[in-house]
């Protein structure tokens, strides 16, 4: 089964020719970090209008990558939400035209599934599964009992991961995207800063981090007022032991209390390697997965995977009437 | 007999949806609806519609021609996303065509000014001549202060704000465009971004 994803959620428009929700063909990422990098984030007007410049040339490479005619193509899978509206619309409107053209089926996937099903390019999933999401807009525990059965035992209540890492290298000082940064900086700081970790020991699987991100800016704030040498090595290492401490303590709780076989990390911040290590280090009962580097960050082989499966489990095909949306609740994606 | 040529206009910059096939020098079928923020829904199963009226596929087209704005970004955006993919994928020619041309060509007047609102005092403008049902662009397709702009004209002029585009009497006064690289067409914002702007600013 040839599943024909596309994803153009946020500033990556992907698209990707994936085989029995397995093995990826191609998978073709036109990224606008770049451009992106010169406002600290992500512009959405900007994003839409790199969408729609590059939308056709996206899916000519994916096709003469993967070496496949669109005839040949079972399914197409395209993200549905959540992310940036004016960005969904592009990769929605397109894919749209691509099932109409060939009377290929077509259905919506939710984002986050993407980033879940990521992990089983390289990995089978087994379950009762348990996957921490964690990317620039999301943060939240999804147990599965099955494929295509989401249950959120919780989520952040203000800030994602990914946003707190982005603000705290922008008060530091680090470029754009500032995730990487920090957790690059953080291996050669020591975490000799005493950070707060908000909720680690209530007893919901929900997460906050807007009590340590302001923790953070007000001591950084401070220092810089009495002029205290600020070493950001250690700022950030600081600031990563604490956020990994609290998303790995609870991760490790919801994988026993939920008695499951294995653990995914899944995301952008999956690529974090502070949080790989921790992750593996202190899981070690289950076995622990990330997907490779290159399926965490936004991209559409994640989409087609899900999607392949999505479309396996519930038989169900998306009309012309397929529209994006801005907010999509994961639970009733399926 | 000679195979006939087959068009689909598609146009998303305004608050209307509009959709028209062309066979040869005969306009077959159209569809304009006013939009409430769902260009997005309903273009592509109105567009099955339509085709399916005159036995047409999208492979069946000869050329797809589309509004590429002025008008509202993400509006106009699904409908040259939809051109640029019913383009590429059938090897279809595309042509372009201003948004505020189509609004034009609605007007039966002699002197015409095509009006999309963009907000503070601003709009989108043109200004188009017209004759023996032909029309001929007098001004480039503007963003500009109203009361600037129409001071300047003579009167009398007639002040299209919405009208059900005329696409033969377009075609007649060729005011298309065959865009040469269908990967390379995007719409005509006519401003950057307010990030932009702001970025130069510094
Ligand atoms: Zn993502």
């Amino acid at each position: 089964m040839l599943t024909l994803g596309v994803e153009s959620s946020c500033d990556e428009t992907s698209v990707s020719v994936v085989r029995d929700g397995k093995t990826v063909l191609s998978n073709v990422v036109l990224s606008q970090i770049d451009i992106h990098q010169a406002y600290g984030g992500v512009v959405p007007e900007i994003a839409s209008r790199e969408h729609v410049k590059g939308i056709t040339y996206v899916f000519d490479q994916a096709m003469k990558q993967a070496q496949v005619q669109y005839q040949d193509i079972d399914l197409i899978a395209v993200t549905e939400g959540p992310g940036l509206i004016g960005s969904l619309l592009i990769g929605v409107n397109a894919a749209k035209v691509v099932a109409m053209n060939y009377g290929i089926p077509l259905v919506g996937v939710h984002h986050i599934a993407g980033h879940i099903y990521a992990n089983n390019i390289e990995h089978d999933m087994e379950f009762p599964l348990l996957a921490l999401v964690v990317s620039g807009g999301h943060t939240e525990l999804v147990l599965m009992n099955d494929h295509y059965e989401f249950e959120k035992l919780g989520e952040t209540q203000d800030d994602a991961v990914g946003e707190a890492y982005d603000k705290i290298a922008r008060v530091l000082g680090l470029p754009y995207p500032g995730g990487p940064q920090v957790d690059k900086r953080a291996k050669e700081g020591k975490p000799v800063l005493d950070f707060p970790r908000p909720m680690i020991d209530s007893k919901d699987f929900n997460f906050s981090f807007s009590g340590l991100k302001s923790h953070v800016i007000n001591l950084h704030h401070n220092m810089v007022q009495r002029h205290e040498e600020i070493i950001v090595d250690d700022f950030c290492a600081s600031f990563q032991d604490a956020i990994t401490d609290v998303l790995v303590k609870k991760t490790l709780e919801a994988s026993k209390q939920y008695d499951v076989k294995q653990v995914i990390v899944a995301g952008g911040v999956a690529a974090n390697k502070g949080l790989r290590e921790k992750m593996s280090k202190t899981i070690t009962h289950v076995p622990v997965y990330f997907p490779h580097i290159k399926y965490c960050t936004d991209n559409a082989a994640m989409i087609a995977v899900a999607g392949t499966f999505q479309y396996l489990k519930t038989h169900q095909a998306s009309d012309m009437y397929l529209n994006g949306s801005s907010r999509l609740d994961l639970t009733l994606g399926a | 007999m000679k195979p006939s040529f087959k068009r689909l206009a598609i146009d998303t910059a305004t608050d209307h949806l509009y959709l028209s096939v062309i066979i040869d020098d005969q306009e077959k079928g159209n569809v304009w609806v006013i939009g409430n923020q769902d260009h997005s829904v309903r273009i592509m199963p109105l567009m099955e519609e339509l085709l399916q009226a005159e036995g047409l596929k999208l492979q069946d087209l000869d050329e797809v021609i589309v509004g590429v704005g002025p008008g509202s970004y993400t509006g106009v955006r699904i409908g040259v996303s939809i051109a640029k993919m019913i383009g590429y994928l059938n090897s279809c020619q595309v042509s372009k065509v201003s948004s505020l041309a189509l609004l034009a060509s609605s007007s039966q007047a002699e002197r015409i000014v095509p009006f999309l609102d963009a907000r503070r005092g601003n709009a989108f403008l043109a200004t188009f001549h017209q004759q023996n049902h032909l029309l001929q662009r007098i001004q480039p397709d503007v963003l500009e202060n109203v009361e600037h702009y129409l001071s300047q004209l003579k009167s009398p002029i007639d002040i299209v704000k919405v009208g059900k585009p005329d696409i033969l009497k377009v075609l007649r006064s060729g005011l298309t465009e065959v865009v040469e690289n269908v990967h390379e067409l995007v719409p005509e914002y006519l401003q950057i971004t307010e990030a932009e702007r702001h970025l130069r600013a510094q």
